[in-house]
């Protein structure tokens, strides 16, 4: 039983890869806009940590759940 | 394994250290180490800023930069976000922040060793029935951070109704279309939600990771993992939180 419950866990840990993904992708548009409109740089900033931070999100859910099967189940 | 497991259960719980009698009942107040530790922060935070605002003058000098420096830092945080009624609202998020950045931070100063190790090294009696209490984040215990995102919220909806009175902010809820209205009452629930458990979650996990670090190799090599996962990543949550509130009022404020 326990063991079931540590994959479990592995597997809700899983959530982290799209949160990886996403924000990778919102960093790498913001330094190509910088790049571009060096001028705009800081309304960038705030609107990239804004959907880095949506996109982590889901990775922290998924931890949660991990922990939550981890504390009441394993 | 087990061993490990136990160790790492103890490190992540928060263990009730004293209890509070409430007088006329049975019932006591359980004081966990958690609460300790917000305690020693608010002491350390109220007297800084009694040093730092004594003898305050017209032309600052020495410690008033700094003091100076910190409040139009926060003020200017607040105002991109919020806007007009910035002011209203930058005491209480400047307060948030202050507070967040040092309780995400704070087991970097965590060099007190506890009785347990005390005992282990000087081999003396008395160090054994010292209480086990070391410097953890507070903030890596829910209760706290859901603590915080609930008195976000309520500053959200105080904010609203204080400043587009209530027949204004309650138009709100139909802003678009009407349809919304499901969604826009949702808001309420998943914004501190997702908050609270944003905060809980970045730190928890920096701390377990530094947790097992320290189990793993304890010299030299935690200093250089903790300056990412106990500085950058605590200063960053802490700010985080306060952007994201500021955002969610000034949502409704504009």
């Amino acid at each position: 039983m326990n063991g079931l419950v540590a994959i479990a866990a592995a597997i809700a840990v899983f959530t982290g890869v799209g949160a990886g993904i996403g924000i990778g992708i919102a960093t790498s548009k913001a330094a190509e806009g910088v790049s571009r409109q060096p001028e705009a740089a800081g309304q960038i900033r705030g609107i990239t940590l804004l959907g880095a931070v949506l996109a982590e999100a889901t990775a922290i859910y998924g931890l949660f759940i991990a922990i939550l099967l981890y504390l009441k189940l394993g | 394994m087990s061993d490990l497991n136990t160790e790492l259960n103890h490190a992540m719980l928060p263990h009730e250290m004293f209890s509070i009698p409430v007088p006329f009942t049975d019932y006591k107040i359980p004081v966990t180490d958690t609460v300790v530790v917000t305690w020693i922060i608010m002491a350390v935070i109220i007297l800084f800023a009694y040093i730092f605002t004594k003898k305050l003058s017209m032309v600052p000098q020495g410690k008033q930069n700094f003091a100076e420096v910190v409040v139009e830092l926060v003020n200017n945080l607040v105002k991109d976000a919020v806007g007009h009624h910035w002011r209203l609202f930058a005491p209480y998020l400047g307060t948030v922040l202050l507070f967040l950045i040092v309780s995400n931070i704070v087991s970097i100063f965590n060099i007190i060793p506890n009785g347990e190790q005390l005992h282990k090294l000087t081999h003396m009696e008395i160090f054994e029935h010292f209480p086990n209490f070391a410097l953890r984040p507070p903030t890596k215990d829910i209760n706290v951070t859901a603590c915080l995102a609930i008195m976000s919220i309520l500053l959200v909806v105080i904010g609203g109704i204080r400043v587009k009175r209530l027949s204004g902010w309650l138009k709100h809820f139909l802003h678009p279309i009407p349809v919304m209205l499901p969604f826009n009452i949702l808001d309420y629930v998943i914004k501190p939600l997702s908050l609270c458990l944003r905060l809980f979650g970045n730190i928890l996990a920096a701390f377990i990771i530094m947790e097992l670090i320290y189990m793993a190799f304890p010299p030299v090599v935690p200093a250089a993992f903790s300056i990412y996962f106990d500085l950058f990543d605590g200063l960053l949550q802490a700010y985080i939180f306060v952007f994201l509130t500021s955002l969610y009022v000034g949502e409704v404020v504009e």
